[in-house]
């Protein structure tokens, strides 16, 4: 039995952490995902001639009205430009919400990322803190009665974060694409009528960038529709030539393409500033020089800091607001508990100076007589795949083992028991 | 190694562990030398030169270096001389799960297959369970519905007795809100019921209205602004500020207390009987009521100046019977300094048998009148304070201090502290 001097049972499961961004997939017992694949899927209409003509004519008339699809899936065929090939997300609000082209996504990982099957391997899931119970339920019947797995696990993702850095009891501020959000852990169970979140996250930022880049009239055009590039003097306007497209990618397509080259923006050039933001310190800063995809540079200085601000400025939506507001929330005796371990995770806390912010704003509202840590991890990879690694461990650790919920009791109980399995 | 076990006198170890053992001998052993023919001196030749010829070992003497095979070079080390075991994916059941799923892991086929390790660890909080009879007997409350309290019981059961997370999942949509006191109170109840049910003699009860109290006051404590806080902080800073100033006040009239005692009790005894009666005085503690005189008597040892005894054996000079003893401060020898000037006394006089007693008698009734005197300013100042406390209380009055309470202390300056020790009751000024 390896690792069992770690109290560690290594059992061949997977774990999935899908988010807005991207979908987390990979071994657990390992450090990273194997994988982390964009949570966008491209359809196109399937316009490849069919080989077999026999298998359409069993199918009958089914097929032969409705179009055929295909599925684009992870980051080198989604950024190829491709005739009238619409990016579909299938999240929502931290749900999972087209199931099918989830069932793609999920397909794609075992065939491609896993490239094992399905019934051999445990398979332990995130969710978010407030996923509906039809959910957890429709997630369950998936994940048996589709892929067979032997055994099934639903864990919030809170809890997995918390737990990837070390703590049962926490309060996990998590800052991901689309919301922030704080959520209270108390031994591993998240107290869902703690949790507060806001919309304000990377995505909101990136848009407020893209507004910004705009209104200063810089081209936004990403770099898989560009051909070639001239080096030019900073400010000056860029020399390029756009690939020859025989025809005029979607709308989708360019938003999303976009959004990646305002995030390159965003990753390297907008930082917090450790106060509210004032023009003058904000000045004070060295610029940073960023290059676009078209082969403008331009130096940004005060606009860097003036951009993230919009992360903090809301006196209701600020994470170090909701932090406070959820451990106000709960009850007096755990809160010093939660205040002396509040737990840092998500991509979007990797935004430069987000956690010196947060843990100044946090400690303004923090009660006197509290004592207040951050965590943090230091690591990018270990910030945005917090929950994924906490799913890692958990799922490999000796004593889980007895808590799976197995093909066997859900053909006996069936899917409603989730609810009771995995609180 | 030998030399550590022969220290430890450990027993040798049966096998030595040498190169050839670890490393394995790349050599079949080397076959013992054949016998040789033991070479005859010839007659007439000379020791030495046969010994060059023939050495110990019966071989010739190198004439140059014969070992280049190996050198320096690292042999490889063969590790692993036994076979691996090996590790098998091979199924296993867990007797913590109910089902009896099977899960594959890592192990060796060759360990002996035992219950899972891990099963042992699956503890359960023991949750009161009731019977349907027991509920309509015992455990029937108004607001707790029977659903409701079998739904709290479930959700003790799947949170282990965390009445938070309890409070937490508990079904709102059919049964009222409850908080975590109400859980907690109803639960507790049941509990003390069934346990007085089962014959149980310590019954334990649950105050509700005491940790809603609690509750209420940490919350209250958290809820507390950063002004309240720092107004807090300074309050407590006062209150200190305060209490030291009481203690120095009542360290300063034990003080006046020590010495007006001393005072009394040096008219009453002679000076040599005293110092040694309260030595023994002292070495009798097991009698409290004494507790207030050997106070006292302390006190007459600490003011003045005490004098070791030399009892020393061997021979000393006198003149080191008139040295300040150590614990005299700086402070005090100059006042001595001073006033041995003022009288016109040598500061080091000759140390005949008399004078070296009057001397130091002298000098500690000086530190004593220092003492005296000090004590009397501060009481001078205490009640002057008194006054205008007095008079800030009740504005308008004076508060007339009578005469006999008024010191006389230019009076006592001008006669030079004659007086004092006339008090005092020691012997006059030794005429030197």
């Amino acid at each position: 039995m390896s690792g069992m001097l770690y109290g560690g049972d290594e059992i061949g499961a997977l774990v999935f952490d899908p988010g807005h961004h991207s979908l987390r997939v990979g071994y657990a017992q390992e450090d990273t995902p194997k994988a982390e694949i964009p949570a966008v899927v491209g359809v196109a209409p399937d316009d490849t001639p069919k080989i077999e003509p026999e298998v359409k004519a069993e199918d009958g008339n089914v097929s032969s009205t409705a179009p055929a699809w295909k599925y684009y899936i992870d980051t080198t065929f989604l950024h190829t430009p491709r005739p009238s090939m619409e990016l579909h997300s299938y999240m929502k609000d931290g749900m999972i919400e087209n199931w099918d082209l989830f069932e793609k996504m999920v397909d794609y990982s075992y065939d491609k990322i896993i490239q094992s099957e399905s019934q051999y391997h445990p398979i332990l899931f995130s969710e978010c803190p407030w996923n509906l119970r039809q959910k957890r339920e429709k997630l369950t019947e998936i994940m048996f009665e589709k892929y067979k797995v032997p055994a099934f696990f639903l864990v919030k993702n809170a809890a997995l974060a918390a737990f990837a850095n070390g703590r049962a009891t926490a309060l996990v501020i998590d800052s991901g694409a689309t919301h922030t959000s704080a959520v209270p852990v108390l031994d591993g169970y998240v107290i869902t009528n703690a949790v507060v979140k806001s919309p304000l996250g990377g995505d909101y930022l990136i848009l407020k960038a893209r507004e910004m880049l705009e209104h200063i009239g810089i081209d936004l055009t990403p770099a898989a529709l560009i051909a070639s590039k001239e080096v030019v003097r900073d400010k000056d306007k860029p020399k390029y030539t756009k690939k020859k497209l025989p025809f005029q990618p979607t709308n989708s397509w360019m938003a999303y393409m976009i959004k990646r080259t305002v995030q390159d923006f965003q990753q390297s050039v907008i930082q917090v500033s450790e106060s509210p933001f004032d023009e003058r310190i904000a000045a004070g800063f060295p610029t940073v020089q960023h290059e676009f995809p078209t082969g403008y540079r331009q130096d940004f200085g005060p606009e860097r800091f003036k951009l993230a601000e919009v992360l903090f400025d809301h006196a209701m939506l600020g994470a170090g607001h909701i932090a406070a507001t959820s451990a106000g929330m709960c009850d007096v005796d755990i809160r010093p508990a939660l205040y002396s371990s509040v737990v840092l995770t998500g991509g979007n806390s990797l935004v430069q100076g987000f956690s010196d912010r947060l843990s100044r704003d946090l400690s303004s509202r923090t009660p006197g007589s509290l004592r207040l840590k951050m965590i943090a991890a230091n690591g990018t990879v270990e910030r945005r795949f917090g929950a994924w690694v906490g799913g890692s461990i958990l799922a490999s650790i000796g004593t889980f083992q007895q808590m799976w919920m197995s093909m066997q009791e859900y053909q006996e109980a069936g899917k409603a028991q989730i609810d009771r399995k995995c609180p | 190694m030998a030399d550590v076990r022969d220290i430890m006198e450990l027993e040798h170890p049966s096998q030595e562990v040498t190169r050839e053992s670890i490393i394995g001998s790349d050599k079949q052993k080397k076959r013992p030398p054949p016998p040789t023919k033991t070479q005859k001196r010839p007659e007439g030749m000379h020791r030495e030169v046969f010994a060059l010829l023939y050495n110990d070992s019966k071989d010739v003497s190198p004439l140059f270096p014969s070992d280049t095979g190996h050198g320096y070079k690292q042999t490889k080390i063969k590790l692993g001389m036994r076979k691996p075991r090996k590790w098998k994916w091979m199924q296993f059941t867990n007797p913590a799960r109910t089902d009896g799923t099977i899960f594959y892991h890592w192990r060796r086929p060759s360990d002996e297959p035992k219950e899972y390790p891990f099963a042992k660890f699956n503890k359960k909080v023991d949750v009161v369970t009731y019977t349907d009879a027991e509920y309509q007997q015992h455990l029937r409350v108004d607001g707790w519905s029977k659903e409701e309290t079998d739904h709290m019981i479930e959700l003790a059961q799947r949170f282990d007795l965390r009445f938070i997370l309890m409070a937490d999942r508990y079904d709102t949509e059919k049964f009222p809100k409850r908080s975590v006191e109400d859980i907690k109170d109803r639960y507790y109840k049941i509990c003390g019921v069934m346990s007085k049910l089962k014959g149980e003699k310590k019954i334990y009860t649950y105050d509700v209205d005491h940790e809603k109290r609690r509750k209420e006051q940490l919350k209250k404590l958290y809820d507390r602004t950063q002004e309240q806080i720092e107004e807090e902080q300074f309050l407590m800073l006062e209150l200190k500020k305060i209490e030291a100033r009481k203690k120095e006040r009542e360290r300063k009239t034990q003080d006046l207390q020590k010495l007006i005692s001393q005072a009394d009790n040096q008219t009453e005894t002679p000076k040599k009987a005293d110092k040694k009666i309260p030595k023994k005085k002292l070495a009798n503690p097991s009698r409290p009521s004494r507790v207030d005189t050997t106070h006292i008597f302390q006190v007459v040892e600490t003011a003045g100046i005490k004098f070791p005894d030399y009892k020393n054996s061997g021979v000393s000079l006198r003149s080191q019977r008139m040295k300040l003893p150590a614990n005299v401060g700086q402070k005090k020898s100059k006042g001595i300094e001073q006033l041995l000037q003022e009288m016109g006394l040598e500061l080091n006089p000759i140390p005949t048998e008399e004078i070296c007693q009057h001397f130091n008698e002298l000098r500690s009734d000086m530190v004593l009148l220092m003492e005296i005197k000090s004590a009397l300013s501060t009481c001078e100042y205490e009640l002057q304070s008194l006054r205008h406390q007095y008079e800030a209380v009740n504005p308008g009055r004076t508060l007339t201090i009578p005469p006999q309470l008024l010191s006389n202390l230019e009076l006592d300056n001008k006669v030079g502290g004659g007086e004092i020790i006339d008090v005092v009751g020691s012997p006059s000024t030794p005429t030197s």
